[in-house]
């Protein structure tokens, strides 16, 4: 009389949450609704019957039933609303174990577990938990990413979640608390703009609380999809934390749909870079001194990069700033040649300047610029990141002789840092730079992809760094590299979800 | 940066100041700096004020004795913005808004 129901509840249930997973229409909240409908009745079912066997004196069956048919219905709540706040780490992960999140569950439980701790004991217990699962996993980077959180290492955090689609095991319970991560940190940034790309992109199953921050996010920026204001208070009445939220909401629907604050665009040159200071200095020199001077206590964006370029090159060159040294030389007494050589000199300074803070916003050399500061910026910026690329691969493939067998997690944190740094460079420097650094980095790349499969057998770290190479050689269009990582991305990876070939 | 250690901004002369001038005011502040002075140990520069020492006196009044040293200090100096009693502050952007990761039930 309980069980066939029961069941039934649970598939549909489950039927729900996986259709929702791969939705982020209005179907979506049809969905949830149904889940939340099948969530309740199975509750409602579970009880009754655990009620029933207690009423008739069949305690002893009656708790095993409480377990088996309550608490996994309970259990992500009180994981979210109970065990995570209070920091008990051991009862979250026991929780997610039995809450039936999908195939592999202790891959769901172990990222729950890092969610819920606090403190050196409960890192130490899920640290150790993490490295007896191996090979390396999604489960594994997320649970690494969130305890880097706990420790209010963000970056870190943010950067092993981005890395998750790499890796081909895919366990959606575990995608969606890194979506949910990454929405709630991006929110608390008010980096709307960021948000809405991963929604545009779906880059993770949504949990209701990303759906409404990605409603938020559409609504902030003004994106033409941005959702009602009816849909987003269905979204918010959906979410958890409706405390917090209410005021957020508010806020965005105070911004009619298509009308948001999205900041200025600029164009491909950066030409209108909305902190342009001194567009009332008459003459090119004093404009490119103040450019200079806003450049040095500014954020640097690529914008104001390129303004500040534009205006030293405008300046250096124009005839008022060769007329103005070349009067003040004469009438200091400058030995003769001295006004190229101070327009040399200063050149060669402006351009350290920009180049130092262009390097560490890891900023490329603006497109178009043919004068002294552009050509030595540009020279200087590839050069640099070239060397650094290839000594930071070298050092990477240099771990294969050292001796040590490192944890699987420290391989896949050195290839992603690894993987940052070669972007930045090469989003900075353009195809030209990315030809010249990528026979290094796939030279040392597949030699490292080689030996984790076959010495290490972290297959899926190994697949990853194979799908990476074979996506530059497309890119750049190396015929040699492009065979041999169609092979290697042929191969069925094995994973705890079976043998997966991409 | 040519504008903070600015031969000009640190002696506190304009560009157009002649060699004995230079050297007055060069005197003049060694001494102050010497006492003790308050008000000789900063100098205003269009970034905001900075701490003035006596070795960046002298090395200013060095390189202001040289024609092309100073020839390169003026182009910066006589072209910048006014000089600025409080430190420049960076263009204000969107608050972040601190907490919310927590509010929403994340760590820390």
């Amino acid at each position: 009389m309980y069980a066939l129901p029961y069941l039934v509840l649970q598939r549909l249930r489950q039927a729900a949450i996986n259709a929702r997973r791969k939705n982020r229409s209005w179907h979506y909240l049809a969905w949830s609704v149904l889940a939340g409908l099948a969530n309740a009745a199975m509750l409602v079912l579970g009880a009754s019957f655990v009620l029933f066997l207690w009423s008739v004196a069949l305690w002893w069956l009656a708790i095993p039933m409480l377990a088996i048919l309550v608490v996994p219905v309970i259990a992500d709540t009180l994981v979210r609303f109970v065990f995570v706040p209070g920091g008990h780490h051991r009862l979250a992960y026991h929780a997610a174990l039995y809450s039936r999140p999908g195939s592999d569950p202790p891959a769901y439980a172990l990222c729950v577990a890092a969610w819920a701790a606090t403190g050196g004991t409960a890192v130490a217990w899920v640290s150790a938990r993490r490295e007896a699962r191996r090979p390396l996993g999604d489960g594994e980077v997320a649970a690494t990413a969130l305890l880097a959180a706990a420790r209010g290492d963000d970056a870190t955090a943010r950067e092993l979640l981005r890395s998750l689609p790499m890796l081909v095991e895919d366990h959606p319970a575990v995608r969606e608390l890194a979506g949910e991560w990454l929405a709630c940190d991006a929110a608390e940034r008010a980096a709307w703009s960021e948000l809405c790309e991963d929604a545009a992109r779906a880059r993770w199953p949504a949990t209701p609380l990303t759906y409404l921050l990605e409603g938020l996010a559409a609504r902030y920026t003004g994106a033409t999809t941005a959702p009602s204001a009816g849909e987003l208070w269905a979204r918010w009445a959906l979410a958890p934390r409706h405390r917090a939220t209410r005021a957020l909401v508010a806020g965005a629907l105070a911004i009619p749909p298509g009308t948001g604050a999205a900041p200025r665009p600029v164009d491909a040159a950066g030409a209108t870079d909305p902190a342009e200071p001194v567009a009332a200095a008459p003459t090119p020199l004093p404009r490119a001194v103040a450019a200079h001077l806003a450049f040095e206590v500014n954020p640097v964006t690529p914008a104001s990069l390129a303004y500040t370029v534009r205006a030293w090159d405008t300046a250096l060159v124009d005839a008022t700033t060769r007329q103005w040294l070349a009067q003040r030389a004469l009438e200091l007494d400058a030995p003769p040649g001295a006004v190229d050589r101070a327009i040399h000199e200063v050149a060669g300074a402006v351009t350290d300047d920009l180049a130092r803070r262009a390097e560490a916003a890891q900023l490329g050399a603006p497109p178009g610029t043919a004068g002294p500061v552009g050509h030595g910026l540009s020279r200087r910026l590839r050069h640099g990141r070239l060397d650094a690329l290839e000594a930071a691969f070298s050092r990477w493939a240099d771990r294969r002789h050292d001796n040590t067998r490192h944890p699987a997690i420290d391989e896949w944190r050195e290839f992603v840092a690894l993987l940052t740094a070669y972007n930045a460079a090469v989003t900075a420097g353009g195809l030209e730079l990315r030809r010249l650094a990528f026979p290094h980095a796939f030279s040392k790349g597949s030699n490292m992809a080689a030996w984790l499969w076959n010495k290490r057998e972290e297959y899926a770290l190994s697949h990853a760094i194979s799908k990476w190479l074979l996506a530059e050689a497309l890119v750049v269009g190396d015929a040699e590299a492009i065979e041999l990582g169609h092979r290697n991305c042929a191969l069925a990876i094995p994973t705890r979800l079976g043998r997966i070939s991409s | 940066m040519k504008l903070a250690d600015n031969p000009f901004f640190v002696l506190g002369v304009t560009t157009s100041a002649s060699r004995i001038e230079v050297e007055r005011e060069a005197q003049k502040l060694l001494g102050m700096l010497e006492l003790g002075f308050a008000e000789a140990r900063t100098y205003m520069t269009p970034l905001g004020p900075r701490e003035r020492s006596a070795e960046m006196v002298r090395a200013a009044v060095a390189a202001l004795r040289d024609p092309y040293r100073r020839l390169v200090a003026e182009l910066w100096a006589h072209h910048a913005p006014p000089s600025q009693a409080e430190p420049r502050a960076p263009t204000p952007t969107t608050p972040p808004r601190a907490g919310l990761r927590r509010a929403l039930g994340w760590r820390p």
